[in-house]
């Protein structure tokens, strides 16, 4: 993955698109609601702004598994979280006639009766097997996938997940250091996209009702 | 050649991965690693590549949950003029 910078810029909006949308669980929530709201808009900012891959179709289908999390999916991904079989498992190709099946199926029985010959290829040994086994569970949708697959996509993974760290590290630090100082920033030289980031997360402190609104204002989502 | 492969390394499709390409993603894979761990910077085997990389992954995982459980404290606590001046300090680096 190249372009880090902008994965983080679009991974920043987007989770505090997400915080905005779940704010009303922010004044009223325990500690772990409103840490689990966190995290879900994080998860889903970081899926979302690197777009369709087998990984973030992984995770968000695990997401979704939970009930709580249903609601703030469907607003945010709107008609993509409506098609579950796009979401759902990612690495299989759907066969298209029953010629191939059999032929690949063949072809995998045989690969299966090699016997193992020790140590001669960079990927050979149990040990590889375990590790690859723990890797699938640790990466989401990794199950699914074949292990050059799982290879790829954790590359792509960790290093989201890495820039996913710095940049909430970041939020972090500066809404700390805020919150020690008493300046007030001009915000005259602000270019227009941080204008209505500003007017998001503005909105994010109106109240319950004026939230309500602008939350009517957007598309309605098909159900 | 396929059969010095473990099993779950043997690709479901029919098309043929060189073990060339699985090195090169092996070594990209360590390159993301966090340097302390691993010094060497060739000949390390794919197993240790594969549990470092399970073990960051992990680790990440917990900074994630732990910034998540800190920021969540933090948005509940702060005022908000001064929140927005954060946000937009920090879309600035």
């Amino acid at each position: 993955m190249q372009a880090t910078k902008s994965f983080e810029q679009a991974f920043l909006k987007q989770m505090l698109l997400g915080i905005q949308l779940s704010a009303v669980s922010h004044t009223t929530g325990s500690l772990q609601e409103r840490k689990s709201a966190i995290k879900l808009s994080a998860d889903v900012a970081m899926a979302v702004a690197r777009g369709s891959k087998k990984w973030t179709r992984g995770l968000i289908a695990s997401l979704s598994k939970e009930e709580q999390n249903r609601s703030f999916l469907q607003f945010v991904l709107g008609k993509e979280f409506e098609r579950p079989a796009k979401i759902c498992h990612s690495s299989w190709k759907i066969p298209r006639s029953k010629n191939i099946v059999r032929r690949s199926l063949r072809f995998l029985s045989k690969r299966q009766s090699n016997i193992r010959a020790p140590n001669s290829s960079v990927l050979a040994g149990t040990l590889v097997e375990k590790r690859t086994q723990v890797l699938k569970r640790l990466v989401p949708g990794g199950e699914s996938m074949d292990a050059f697959s799982l290879l790829d996509e954790t590359l792509d993974y960790a290093t989201c997940l890495q820039a996913q760290v710095d940049v909430m590290q970041k939020l972090m630090t500066t809404l700390e250091a805020s919150k020690h100082s008493r300046r007030a920033d001009s915000d005259a030289q602000c270019p227009k996209e941080k204008f209505h980031l500003l007017a998001m997360v503005g909105s994010w402190y109106s109240t319950r009702k004026g939230l309500r609104k602008r939350l009517s204002k957007r598309p309605k989502l098909t159900l | 050649m396929s059969s010095r492969r473990p099993r779950s390394w043997q690709p479901s499709s029919a098309s043929r991965i060189t073990d060339e390409q699985i090195n090169d993603l092996v070594s990209k894979l360590q390159a993301v690693l966090p340097e302390a761990r691993i010094r060497r910077s060739d000949r390390v085997s794919a197993a240790k590549v594969l549990q470092e990389t399970c073990n960051y992954i992990r680790s990440l995982h917990r900074e994630v949950d732990d910034l998540s459980e800190r920021l969540s404290e933090l948005l509940a606590s702060t005022e908000s003029s001064s929140a927005q001046a954060a946000i937009i300090r920090s879309l600035l680096m």
